[in-house]
């Protein structure tokens, strides 16, 4: 235990479920975007405070690899974004459904 | 002294983070994610992770946000600002699962004294050897083959990015 871990951890959920719902409620497939990186960070900040608390690296290294696929998902991700806008005009995620049936 | 700062950066993160939210210009979302960002950085500086938060700030506030904010610039959503909010009932049932999930990791992760085996990076090793140091031996040792699969995931990625981004003839 390190001083005010129960804080740290309400941090991290608070920001947790904000992306969540915001990933959930917006319809602008950037913000949604952004609302998963949010939730990232606090899952980071979840894992740094574990990684702290029993002297480990460990939570650090998770954090590490995070961002690099984070920095992928980015890249790919906004590519796909172009895509769409390119083919449909709009990234409105309520006007895509390819994948329902 | 720590739990000042950390409550007043925990909050300005968890407004920031709602303002990205509430925000209605795609670009304002983008500048608010850039200051909840930095908030989980100073966070990290709390934690005693300096090293994460100076990576946090290069590459999320730095990196991804320059590829978001190029993505906003390129796809001229001016159209969506007036969109209006829609309710579905996939979305109520989302939010209401959410409330419920958020009500389970507030009772597992604050009402149970969480306890592991204490590893071997205490304090004091830190101090004789230094932070990074002791980061790049673990990094380079232990987790020598997670890192290249992540080098090899990058590429990946980049390789893709353009692919997809290419205007097919």
């Amino acid at each position: 235990m390190i001083e005010n871990q129960s804080i740290y951890l309400a941090l991290s959920v608070v920001l947790f479920i904000i992306g969540a719902a915001g990933a959930v409620c917006r319809r602008n497939a950037i913000v949604v975007f952004m609302c998963i990186e949010i939730m990232l960070g606090g899952v980071g900040i979840a894992f740094v405070t574990f990684s702290r608390a029993n002297q480990s690296l460990d939570g650090i290294f998770m954090v590490l690899f995070i961002m690099a696929v984070a920095a992928a998902e980015a890249a790919v991700g906004l590519a796909i974004f172009v895509l769409m806008y390119r083919k449909h005009g709009t990234i409105d995620l309520d006007k895509f459904n390819l994948l329902k049936w | 002294m720590e739990l000042v700062f950390l409550l007043i950066c925990g909050g300005m993160a968890v407004i920031s983070s709602l303002l990205v939210i509430f925000a209605r210009s795609t670009l304002h979302s983008a500048l608010w994610m850039v200051l909840s960002f930095f908030m989980v950085a100073i966070i990290y500086v709390l934690l005693h992770a300096e090293f994460l938060a100076m990576l946090q700030v290069i590459v999320y506030a730095g990196a991804i946000m320059m590829f978001v904010v190029y993505a906003i610039m390129m796809l001229n959503l001016r159209q969506e600002r007036d969109a209006k909010v829609s309710v579905r009932v996939s979305k109520v049932v989302g939010v209401a699962a959410l409330v419920v999930l958020f009500l389970e990791l507030l009772l597992v992760g604050l009402g149970h004294s969480l306890t592991a085996m204490q590893g071997p990076i205490t304090d004091s090793l830190v101090a004789t050897h230094g932070r990074v140091a002791v980061i790049s031996n673990f990094l380079f040792a232990d987790y020598l083959l997670p890192f290249e699969v992540v080098s090899i995931l990058l590429t990946a990625g980049v390789v893709g990015a353009v692919v997809l981004a290419k205007r097919v003839k």
